[in-house]
C-alpha cells in the first residue's frame, strides 16, 4: 500500500465533492480483517534496546519480551523465564520455560540470553539502558535453559532490568546487531511482518508462542498524531485499540459512540507538581506544605479525568508491593493560610477572613507571587487552571507558562522554575526514587544536568536508606522504602497529585482485551477478533 | 532569468536563517528524545556521535556536506537513518495534495467569482461573496475536524484520515483548498468588474454575442492574469497551510515530516524540509511568469 499510487480519479472525486455533486462510487468501507491499533507516534525503534519512547517500547515488547514483566502490583514476574531466585545477594538464577522458539524457528535458549546481556553490557548497540545493567559482572550458562547472572556488588533493582527483550545471539552482538531496529525478531506473540511505509506497521500472530498463538489474524500498527483525527477513526470504525493516547475529556465523546468502550484499571503513571527547592520561597517546608493543603486534586479526578485516575500520596500507587500509607496533607485552606502567616507571608489582610470568604469577595491582594511551567497541551494546561483558582484561594498568585517541550524540558533540567508539572509515565521499580530523590541525581554539570532530581532536593538520611535499599532482600527493601516515603512525605519536595491510568479504548471488533495496569500492548495476545 | 539568478540567494538565506532559529530554540535533540525517564546515559558521547557540541554554522556546514555528498543523515543519535528517502517519500504526496487543493480552488473561485461579477449588487453576488468571507474565515484545524464529521462519520462516504486511495484525498484537499477558493473568488470578481467595464466587452454586447460568450469568452481570458498572479503568489501560503491539513489527516507528507522534524529537533532534517519548500517556491514563482507569458501575449514582447 504505498501511499503516492493516487491516480487520477482522485482529482475528480475532489471536484465532484467540491461543487456540491454527488459523490459517485463512494460506498462505506466496512469490511476489514484484522486489528487495528493507533498510536499517537511512530516508534522510533522496534528494538527493545534502543527505543526511548513509550511507543516504541510497547511495541517492541510484543515482538521482542523479556525473562521477566511486572504483575499487578509492580512486582517482576517471571515471562520467558519460568521463575528466578537469588541464590545468595550477588547471584542470580533463573530457568526459562521449556521450548522456547523466537519468529525465525531457532530455538531461545540460555545462550541467547547470555549474548543479549553482553551484547549490552559490552556496548556492542548504543542501548541508554546499558549503564542500568552496569551491575552485571558476567553472565554463566549453567544449563542449556539455566543461566546465572553475577553481580558486581548486591543490586536488588536489577530484577527490573530483566525485563530486557531477549533476542536471538545473532543479534545481539554485530554485525546484525542493527538489523533489530528495523526488522526486529523476538519470541514474542506477534512477528514483524513489514513496515508498510512511516505510518503503518504489519503484525502477525506467531505459531511459535509460548502461550499459544494469538487469536488475532493480523495487528496493523498505525500512526495517527492529530488526536482529534484519533478520536474520529475511532468513532468511524476503522481503528479497533487506542492505549493511553486519549485524553480523558474526550471520553464523553467516544462512550456516546454506544460501540466503543473504555477500560482500564489503576496504573503507575505518576502526576505531581516539582517544586525548586534550591532557593525563593519554595525552599521553605511550611509554603510547600501550604501548596499542597490549598490544592484538592478530588474536583479534577472527576470532571478533568473522569475516573481513569486515583489520587497520590507519593510516588507509588497504593497497590505497589513497596507501598507504604503517608499522613499526606488533606485539602484544607485555613491550615494553607495558617502555614504561609508562619512563613512570612501574612498579606495585607494578615488573618482577617476564612479562606471561603475570599470567593466572594473581590480577591484580597495575594501575599505570594509564584510561577508553574507546563507543557502546551491543552489538557495539563486546563488542570493548571485549576490550581491557579484553588491557590488564589489561600492568597498566592499562581501564574501559568506553558511552553513548548524542548524549552519546558530544558528549563526544568536546568532549575530554571519555580514550580512545573510533569508526570513519570511508569513507576514500577522503587529504586526511581533514588534517581528522583536523591541528592547525587541532583542535575549538574558533573551528570551532564541529566540527573533527574530536578527539585535541587537534599536531605543525606534519605540518601542513605535509598543507597541501602539497592543493596537488601525484598523485606527488608520493604520497610527502607517505607521509611524513605515517610521522609518524601515529611519535606515534600514534590506535590503528588494522581496516579493516572492507561485507558484502552476498545472497539466492538476486539473481545476479551484485558487491559494492563502499566498500559502494555500485551493483553492483545489473549484478545479475539469479533467475527464480522 | 533575473528571477533564476536570486534562486541560490533564497536558498541560502533560507538555511542561514532556519539554522541560526534552531540554535536560538531551546532544547537539544539528545534531551528530548531521552525524555523524562532516562537517567545516566552519556549524553556528551550521544551529541558528540552526531556533532550536536558544534556551534551552529559547523553544524550547517556539516549539513551541507553530507547534502552534496547525497549521504545527508537525521541528526538524530543512535540511528541516524538517511533523511533523503524521508523526503521523496514525502514529496509527491504534498505535491499531491497542493495540486488537488489548486483545482478544489479553482473549480469553486472562478465560478462563484464571475459569477457574483456578471450580476454585481444582486443577491448572487452578496451570497458568493458572503461565502468568500466565511472560506477565509474557517481555520483549517477546525475545518478539516468538521469535514470529517459531516462526510466521514455521519454521511459515511469517506474515510477519515491516511492516504491509501483516492478517496482519502477528497476531504484533506477541500480543506486546504477552501481558503484559496475563497480569497480566488474575490480577485476573480474584482478582476472581472474592471474588464467588464472595458469598450470590447460593451462591442461585443452590441454585436449580438450572447452574454454567456462575451462573459467566458472575452471578458474572463483577459480577466485571467490578476487571478494567475494570486494564484501563484498564494501557493507560498498553500504550502504553509499544508503543514496543518497533513496532520489533521494523518497525511504523510512534508509537513507531517516537518513536525516531526521539528518535535524531535532533528536539525538535518527540517533544514532539508525548509531546502525543499524554498526550491519549491522558487520554482513555482518562475512557474508563474512562464504562464503569464503563455496567457498574454503582451508580456512575451517585454
Amino acid at each position: 500500500m504505498s501511499s503516492t499510487v493516487i491516480g487520477r480519479a482522485c482529482f475528480v472525486l475532489a471536484a465532484l465533492a467540491a461543487t456540491g455533486a454527488p459523490l459517485v462510487g463512494c460506498h462505506p468501507e466496512h469490511s476489514r480483517e484484522g486489528i487495528v491499533v493507533l498510536v499517537e507516534s511512530v516508534p522510533d525503534s522496534l528494538d527493545a534496546r534502543l527505543t526511548l519512547t513509550t511507543v516504541g517500547q510497547r511495541v517492541a515488547q510484543l515482538i521482542s519480551p523479556g525473562l521477566v514483566t511486572f504483575d499487578d502490583e509492580g512486582q517482576p514476574v517471571g515471562d520467558l523465564a519460568r521463575e528466578y531466585r537469588m541464590l545468595d545477594s550477588r547471584t542470580l538464577e533463573l530457568t526459562l520455560r521449556d521450548r522456547l522458539t523466537f519468529h525465525d524457528g531457532s530455538p531461545l535458549t540460555s545462550e541467547d540470553v547470555k549474548a543479549t546481556f553482553e551484547g549490552m553490557i559490552s556496548r556492542a548497540v548504543p542501548s541508554p539502558r546499558a549503564d542500568k545493567l552496569e551491575a552485571i559482572e558476567r553472565v554463566e550458562v549453567t544449563a542449556p535453559l539455566t543461566v546465572r547472572i553475577h553481580l558486581k556488588r548486591p543490586y536488588a533493582p536489577i530484577l527490573s532490568e530483566l525485563s530486557l527483550g531477549i533476542l536471538p545471539r545473532s543479534r545481539a552482538l554485530p554485525p546484525d546487531a542493527a538489523k533489530q531496529d528495523r526488522e526486529p525478531i523476538g519470541a514474542g506473540p506477534f512477528r514483524f511482518a513489514g513496515q508498510l511505509d512511516e505510518e503503518h506497521l504489519l503484525l502477525l500472530p506467531f505459531e511459535g508462542y509460548y502461550r499459544g498463538k494469538p487469536r488475532i489474524t493480523k495487528l496493523l500498527i498505525r500512526t495517527v498524531r492529530d488526536q482529534t483525527t484519533l478520536v474520529l477513526e475511532l468513532l468511524k470504525g476503522r481503528a479497533d485499540l487506542v492505549v493511553g493516547a486519549v485524553s480523558p475529556p474526550l471520553f464523553p465523546a467516544l462512550l456516546a459512540d454506544g460501540r466503543i468502550r473504555i477500560r482500564s484499571r489503576p496504573g503507575s503513571a505518576y502526576a505531581y507538581l516539582g517544586l525548586n527547592l534550591r532557593s525563593g520561597p519554595l525552599a521553605d517546608a511550611r509554603v510547600r506544605r501550604a501548596i499542597c493543603h490549598a490544592i484538592d486534586v478530588e474536583p479534577l479526578l472527576q470532571a478533568k479525568l473522569h475516573g481513569v485516575a486515583e489520587p497520590a500520596t507519593g510516588m507509588l500507587p497504593r497497590w505497589h508491593w513497596a507501598y507504604a500509607k503517608k499522613n499526606g496533607c488533606r485539602h484544607d485552606a485555613a491550615r494553607a493560610v495558617q502555614l504561609l502567616q508562619e512563613a512570612g507571608y501574612a498579606g495585607p489582610q494578615a488573618g482577617a477572613e476564612p479562606p471561603s470568604a475570599s470567593l466572594a469577595s473581590p480577591a484580597p491582594r495575594p501575599r505570594l507571587h509564584l510561577t508553574l511551567k507546563t507543557s502546551t497541551d491543552r489538557f495539563r494546561k486546563s488542570i493548571a487552571l485549576v490550581f491557579q483558582e484553588q491557590l488564589a484561594a489561600v492568597g498566592i498568585d499562581l501564574e501559568i507558562r506553558s511552553l513548548e517541550a524542548g524549552t519546558f524540558f530544558n528549563d526544568v533540567r536546568k532549575g530554571n522554575f519555580e514550580l512545573f508539572g510533569l508526570v513519570w509515565s511508569q513507576v514500577l521499580e522503587p529504586d526511581l526514587m533514588r534517581w528522583v530523590f536523591s541528592s547525587s541525581n541532583i542535575p549538574g554539570p558533573e551528570n551532564a544536568f541529566g540527573g533527574l532530581n530536578r527539585m535541587g532536593y537534599r536531605n543525606e538520611r534519605l540518601d542513605e536508606v535509598l543507597d541501602r535499599a539497592t543493596r537488601v532482600e525484598r523485606e527488608e527493601r520493604k520497610q527502607l522504602y517505607a521509611e524513605a516515603q515517610a521522609m518524601i512525605d515529611a519535606d515534600l519536595p514534590c506535590i503528588p497529585l494522581w496516579h493516572e491510568r492507561s485507558p484502552a479504548v476498545l472497539s466492538a471488533r476486539l473481545q476479551e482485551y484485558e487491559p494492563s495496569p502499566h498500559g502494555y500492548l500485551q493483553p492483545l495476545a489473549g484478545a479475539r477478533e469479533a467475527a464480522p | 532569468m533575473r528571477r533564476l539568478a536570486g534562486t541560490p540567494l533564497a536558498i541560502a538565506g533560507s538555511l542561514l536563517l532556519v539554522s541560526l532559529f534552531l540554535d536560538l530554540v531551546p532544547g537539544d535533540p539528545v534531551e528530548l528524545m531521552l525524555g523524562e525517564q532516562a537517567p545516566s546515559i552519556d549524553r556528551q558521547a550521544l551529541r558528540h556521535s552526531v556533532g550536536l557540541d558544534r556551534p551552529w554554522y559547523a553544524q550547517l556546514w556539516l549539513f551541507l556536506e553530507q547534502l552534496a555528498t547525497g549521504q545527508l543523515r537525521s541528526s538524530l543519535p543512535p540511528f541516524q537513518r538517511k533523511v533523503l528517502p524521508q523526503i521523496w517519500a514525502a514529496l509527491p504526496n504534498t505535491l499531491l495534495l497542493t495540486f488537488a487543493a489548486i483545482v478544489v480552488a479553482v473549480l469553486i473561485a472562478v465560478p462563484l467569482g464571475v459569477a457574483a461579477a456578471s450580476r454585481k449588487g444582486s443577491a448572487v453576488d452578496h451570497g458568493a461573496m458572503a461565502i468568500a468571507v466565511a472560506g477565509v474565515a474557517l481555520p483549517r484545524f477546525w475545518l478539516g475536524p468538521m469535514l470529517i464529521i459531516l462526510f466521514a462519520i455521519k454521511l459515511d462516504w469517506l474515510p477519515v484520515s491516511g492516504a491509501e486511495s483516492a478517496r482519502h484525498l477528497v476531504l484533506p484537499a477541500i480543506t486546504l483548498g477552501t481558503a484559496l477558493a475563497a480569497f480566488l473568488s474575490r480577485v476573480t470578481r474584482a478582476s472581472m468588474l474592471d474588464v467588464l467595464r472595458e469598450e470590447y466587452v460593451t462591442v461585443s454586447r452590441a454585436k449580438g454575442l450572447s452574454a454567456w460568450a462575451v462573459l467566458w469568452k472575452h471578458a474572463f481570458r483577459n480577466a485571467l492574469l490578476p487571478i494567475i498572479t494570486v494564484l501563484g503568489l498564494e501557493l507560498g501560503a498553500l504550502l504553509g497551510g499544508a503543514i496543518v491539513t497533513e496532520k489533521v489527516f494523518a497525511w504523510p507528507g512534508m509537513g507531517t515530516l516537518l513536525l516531526s522534524g521539528i518535535e524531535k529537533r532533528d536539525y538535518n532534517l527540517v533544514r532539508a524540509v525548509v531546502l525543499v519548500f524554498t526550491l519549491c517556491y522558487v520554482a513555482i514563482n518562475t512557474l508563474t511568469d512562464l504562464v503569464y507569458a503563455a496567457v498574454d501575449p503582451r508580456v512575451r514582447h517585454r
